[in-house]
């Protein structure tokens, strides 16, 4: 029997891997999804402790003079832009006479990832 | 006309090929991750412990302290002994009754208004860094009242003695 | 010989290129089937951590009112178990929903947690722990931790109830009128001013959700005249008066621990040395409101003539914030531990 014609046998062959090779990086891409090291990541990458932090800080400034206020607020902001990368921004008014609350308080974070505003009645 | 004396031989090859991707994705899905690096998860518990304990040493335990808290004596009084001590006992601290290996190092952040600027101020470490830890870094605003007469406003240099928020923080890490 | 040149036609070729594309989309979606088989060794720490998460920072569901006084009937009205005191206190945990939560008479492990607290339909072991720094609290539910596990560590604090010692003799009566056998004290929780006070949960005082205890002491140094007096306890009967209505008795409570004994003992009883009632969580949840005065009358009777533990002609006894009179409730520091395999 005549040998078959095997010419084009190791273009074929070298097609075959390539495309394996693609095959399995495409998986690859396709798992990391599914893989829990996210979930990990998620939780550090939010920051749930720096905004309750900083709403904590913020309700403890609630009975102070408009100077050392306006301290305590450059204070924040600076430290926390400079250690947090987060822009950090506080007001602290009195409610409207006739309300039934007597302060509002309005809290702004964002670290470029997350932002925060909080708008509260105490 | 085509003609399709091979297509037997081709249907094979193919066949044959789709058989070795099928078996080899087989084989390299059982394994398991692949991805690089499984950090995340002890970092993501080590800093929820760290936050954890800051935030509880920040809570004063009853209203008969004037509300302040152990974090801010500590702070006010510059003791760092203290704050070591009671940071590792938080931390290291399990149900079972047996110790944890973590340590750790603390520096004071607080902003100058004569220089205008943040300064850092070295509070306390459990060991000094070698710079092989993998540590994560919590942060606790420490509010202060005015701190004319303690030990803080000799201690860091140029600190205020007005009414300010101070920034801890803290590098925890697993020995 | 055939001619083996390998030609395809073109129906062949494009029927081939879709069945292969077919079929790697389906073979990418494999890990899907797979994933409820195997997936499991992945995800212990992310499902340890949201249990700890849940368990410390979430008061639970129902919140109001409460789950932990829901009895065993009605255990599956509880949708979600927590254990802080309230959702704008995390890390700080209320005692009675410790209690519940770990009490293994009502809730069996796995199934009632499963549902409750760890989700998922894969089923979990886990193990829960809590204890005090002091060694006195040590909770624990579920399995023995094998060598591999997802993990959590949490640290909280743990509000204590408050509890009033009155020393017996302090509070004694005088004069000619008082020289009698029967004798009240009367213990007065003003729940407005608890309430309005103190507005803080963590340190508040508050009588219709936490445990009240009343520890009345040396009750036999308040005898004056007889020292051989016996002492029996007659009765304790609580009294409510909500605002602009008449004062009311609600009920009677009917046991006491006499002379630090383990167990209670039913009234009438006889007493020497000292008397402790606790009134459990949400015992006076259901009989006042935020803005009722609740008395609380302790009835002794003594077997002769004298002058005793008896404020009918000062005032009642104040369970306030006063330190002197109550031991306020403090925070105490403890660590959560979440397994999970």
């Amino acid at each position: 029997m005549a040998r078959l014609n095997d010419d084009a046998q190791w273009i074929v062959l070298m097609g075959f891997i390539v495309s394996f090779s693609l095959f399995f990086l495409a998986i690859v891409v396709n798992q990391s999804t599914v893989v829990g090291q996210t979930t990990a990541e998620g939780v550090l990458e939010f920051p749930k402790n720096d905004i309750r932090d900083v709403r904590y800080e913020v309700l403890a400034c609630s009975d102070l003079l408009p100077a050392d206020m306006a301290e305590v607020q450059k204070d924040m902001a600076s430290i926390a832009m400079d250690r947090k990368n987060a822009v950090v921004s506080f007001r602290i008014s009195d409610a409207p006479p006739g309300s039934t609350f007597k302060k509002i308080y309005e809290i702004h974070y964002n670290n470029g990832v997350t932002a925060y505003n909080e708008t509260a009645n105490y | 006309m085509v003609n399709s004396d091979g297509q037997l031989f081709t249907i094979e090859g193919v066949a044959a090929g789709l058989i070795m991707l099928f078996s080899a994705y087989l084989v390299v899905s059982a394994t398991s991750i692949y991805t690089p690096g499984d950090t995340h998860i002890s970092d993501m518990q080590l800093e929820q412990l760290g936050s954890d304990a800051l935030r509880m040493m920040n809570t004063p335990n009853t209203t008969a302290t004037a509300g302040e808290s152990l974090l801010q004596n500590i702070t006010k009084k510059n003791d760092g002994e203290r704050f070591k001590e009671t940071f590792l006992t938080f931390c290291n601290s399990t149900t079972g009754g047996s110790y944890d290996n973590l340590q750790l190092s603390a520096d004071l952040f607080y902003r100058d208004t004569l220089t205008k600027s943040v300064k850092q101020f070295h509070f306390a470490h459990s060991r000094n860094l070698t710079g092989g830890e993998h540590a994560v870094r919590v942060t606790e605003w420490v509010h202060l009242d005015l701190i004319g007469g303690d030990p803080l406003s000799g201690a860091a240099p140029g600190i205020d003695t007005r009414m300010q928020a101070v920034l801890m923080e803290v590098l925890l890490w697993r020995d | 010989m055939p001619d083996d040149h390998a030609y395809l036609s073109i129906d062949f070729l494009a029927g081939m290129t879709i069945f292969m594309v077919a079929f790697i989309w389906v073979a990418t979606m494999i890990p899907g089937l797979l994933i409820s088989l195997q997936g499991g060794t992945i995800d212990y720490d992310a499902v340890a951590y949201r249990t700890g998460v849940i368990l410390v920072e979430d008061p639970g569901m129902p919140a109001s009112p409460p789950w932990e006084n829901k009895d065993d009937m009605q255990k599956d009205e509880i949708q979600r178990f927590g254990l802080s005191l309230t959702k704008d206190n995390p890390n700080i945990l209320a005692p009675n929903k410790i209690e519940r939560f770990f009490c293994s008479t009502s809730f069996s492990y796995p199934d009632d947690y499963q549902r409750r607290v760890i989700f998922g339909e894969r089923p979990y072991s886990f193990n829960i722990s809590l204890s005090t720094f002091d060694g006195m609290m040590n909770w624990s539910v579920g399995d023995v931790k094998p060598d591999g596990y997802g993990y959590i560590r949490r640290l909280v604090k743990i509000k204590q109830p408050s509890n009033a010692t009155i020393n017996a003799p302090a509070f004694r009566n005088s004069g000619e009128d008082g020289n009698v056998t029967g004798h009240v004290f009367s213990v007065h929780i003003n729940c407005t001013q608890l309430l309005q006070d103190v507005r803080n949960p963590p340190y508040q005082i508050d009588p219709l959700r936490e445990r009240i205890m009343v520890n009345i002491s040396n009750l036999g140094g308040a005898r004056v005249f007889e020292p051989a007096n016996v002492i029996t306890l007659n009765k304790i009967i609580i009294y409510r008066q909500n605002p602009a209505q008449p004062l009311v008795q609600v009920r009677t409570f009917d046991t006491s621990y006499i002379d630090g004994g383990n167990a209670a003992s039913s009234l009438p009883v006889i007493v020497n040395d000292n008397a402790s009632v606790i009134f459990p969580a949400g015992f006076f949840y259901g009989m006042a409101n935020e803005n009722s005065q609740l008395y609380i009358n302790y009835t002794f009777k003594l077997s002769l003539q004298d002058l005793f533990f008896n404020n009918s002609f000062t005032s009642p006894y104040d369970y306030n914030y006063s330190p002197i009179r109550v031991t306020q409730p403090i925070l105490k520091e403890g660590v959560v531990e979440v397994a999970i395999w």
